[in-house]
């Protein structure tokens, strides 16, 4: 579903993704951990185009993204999540929804002009309700709590109806019992609906629990990769951690 | 319930009875508007038209900076060009009075689109300076290029005819204004609400998130001027029709300020809020007009004080008073 070859990107002198190579298989939960710095969230904007890499290829869904804007990827059925919330914040919780299923509401004429257009408003509402933020549809997307601000992030990115999720960090600052719901819902979309997600986290409890693969950066190149248990044991990321842990003390 | 809850839960509750306590009141407005001229002198009739025009005017340059949040500085410059292609439209042409709307709009939404599209490479304080200095040049050139529009000396407007008959005063004028101002009005409500209405705020809120989502971010900007500029061409074209003469002294910056003061007082974002700002700034506006010296003065004191304590405008403040009275 997804193929990075050999992806490099330098920021001036900086090398932030190094020789990358990765392949998320369909229908699985891939994710891509290591330290802060480590080139994850950068991976994430060149698959989504908002950065253009120094050299090396990316396909999803069997094609390649090189021609591509940012714009293109939703319509392909890619959809992503930002590690510091990029909501519609001064737009109501519905809007935010709606403005996800904006290439969906492009049918005909009157498809275009309705506030509230026929063919996506049930499944905008129906998201709603499964992300838990029904009752909050009209509220100020800025004025939710942070857990729910990330849920809400969720469900606009579902309104593309994407075949590929791209999150990035979802679990990040919820609550233990925000972060239960998180992984059953994710869980679900690849189970039940067939997404294949690629997943950026720090909250080790996720990643081993739902993830099929995973992938390990440090300095922009990956140190290791294989199951979740596989990674675990692995010395090199245990390294990288405990370098982590260690600086920061 | 706990309180955010509550928060959440109000406006859902509060809207549909909102939709029918104004559907009476806007049905027994509009039926009043249209009686106007039986009722009242000539010179209350002039005032309306102005104030529809700056109506049309403020919806305009809403879209561009209150829905699609780009700063655009140059509004009175296709207001103008709407001012001048309607009358030149008319004058060597011969175009009837819907021609010379149209071709008013149309020619200032092609300049819209060229503005919009140079636009994209800049945001903020460069986007308005940019947009300034259009709006300059444009004045410079409506002062400039005698043969066309008059120069220094202005250009006279001949009367503008709708199905043969010639259109003399303000009161002849003013069904036309009046109908075409309504037209402009719902047109925006329907543009708001739209697809391309939530491009536009998306844009506005965040164009990364706006382009994950699929939005041609460049396209909808272009749209956002485009659109603006045919407002300000149609609200020229209206001027047009119940005025005689236009100089290029009146399409400057300071009309530009004014229709965003007027924007902003009746809060950005919001197009009841845009035709509130429009009749309330320009009936202050009207008053002043006997006092120039204070005229200025007034609009910045309006702004900065607006700017201060209702940053958001009159528009919410209103809604707030019409819903609880709903509640009554
Ligand atoms: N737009 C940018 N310009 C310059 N440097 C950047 C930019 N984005 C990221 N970086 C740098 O690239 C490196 C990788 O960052 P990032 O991909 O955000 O890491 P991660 O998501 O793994 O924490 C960091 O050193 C970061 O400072
Ligand atoms: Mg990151």
């Amino acid at each position: 579903m997804i193929e990075v070859e050999n992806l490099t990107l330098r920021f001036g002198g900086l090398v932030a993704v190094n020789d990358l190579s990765l392949v998320v298989r369909p229908r699985t939960i891939h994710a891509l951990i290591g330290p802060n710095g480590a080139g994850k969230s950068t991976t994430f904007n060149c698959i989504s185009r908002l950065y253009r890499p120094t050299s090396g290829r990316i396909r999803v869904l069997g094609r390649d993204v090189s021609g591509l804007r940012p714009q293109d990827l939703a319509p392909l059925g890619v959809a992503r999540t930002f590690q510091n919330l990029e909501l519609f914040g001064g737009l109501s919780v519905l809007e935010n929804v709606l403005i996800g299923a904006h290439v969906h509401c492009g049918g005909g004429l009157r498809e275009r002009l309705a506030a509230r257009p026929p063919a996506v408003i049930g499944h905008v509402e129906h998201l709603l309700e499964r992300v838990g933020l029904a009752e909050f549809r009209h509220a100020q997307a800025s004025a939710l709590d942070f857990g729910r601000q990330k849920m809400l992030e969720l469900a606009r990115a579902l309104a593309i109806r994407p075949r590929i999720l791209l999150l990035d960090e979802p679990a990040a600052g919820l609550r233990n019992r925000e972060i239960g719901a998180l992984d059953r819902l994710l869980n679900e979309l690849v189970e039940r609906d067939g997404l294949t997600v690629l997943l950026v986290e720090h909250v080790m409890q996720l990643v081993m629990a739902i993830s099929h693969r995973v992938t390990v950066m440090n300095f922009g190149a990956r140190i290791a990769e294989g199951t979740p248990a596989e990674v675990r044991r692995d010395p090199l990321v245990v390294e990288a951690y405990l370098g982590q842990e260690a600086a920061h003390a | 319930m706990p309180p955010q809850q509550a928060v959440a839960a109000l406006p859902a509750r509060a809207s549909s009875n909102l939709r029918l306590g104004l559907l009476v009141p806007a049905v027994a407005a509009v039926v009043a508007l249209a009686l106007l001229p039986v009722f009242t002198s000539g010179y209350v009739v002039y005032v309306a038209n102005v104030l529809l025009v700056y109506v049309v005017l403020s919806l305009g340059l809403n879209l561009v900076i209150g829905e699609a949040g780009q700063f655009s500085l140059s509004h009175a410059a296709f207001y103008g060009i709407g001012i001048y292609a309607a009358a030149l439209g008319n004058k060597l042409l011969g175009l009837p009075l819907v021609g010379c709307l149209l071709l008013a709009g149309v020619v200032a939404a092609l300049l819209g689109g060229v503005i919009g599209t140079i636009a994209l490479r800049m945001r903020d304080i460069y986007l308005a300076l940019t947009t300034f200095a259009f709006g300059e040049a444009m004045q410079w050139l409506f002062l400039n290029w005698e043969p066309v529009t008059g120069g220094p000396n202005g250009l006279r407007i001949p009367p503008s005819s709708l199905f043969g008959v010639e259109i003399l005063n303000d009161k002849q004028a003013y069904p036309v204004v009046l109908g075409v101002a309504l037209l402009m009005l719902g047109a925006t409500v329907v543009i708001s609400r739209s697809r391309l209405g939530r491009a536009f705020r998306a844009v506005r809120e965040s164009d990364v998130a706006a382009m994950a989502m699929g939005i041609p971010v460049r396209r909808v900007k272009i749209m956002a001027f485009l659109l603006s500029a045919f407002y300000a061409g149609v609200a020229g074209g209206l001027f047009a029709t119940f005025s005689t003469y236009i100089h290029p002294e009146s399409l400057g910056f300071q009309t530009t300020m004014t229709v965003l003061t007027m924007v902003v007082v009746g809060g950005l974002g919001s197009t009841g809020g845009a035709l509130l700002g429009a009749v309330v700034f320009g009936l202050i506006s009207e008053l002043l007009r006997q006092a120039p010296a204070v005229q200025e003065m007034t609009y910045g004191l309006i702004l900065i004080l607006f700017m201060m304590f209702v940053p958001r405008g009159l528009a919410p403040a209103v809604s707030r008073w019409v819903r609880g009275r709903g509640h009554v």
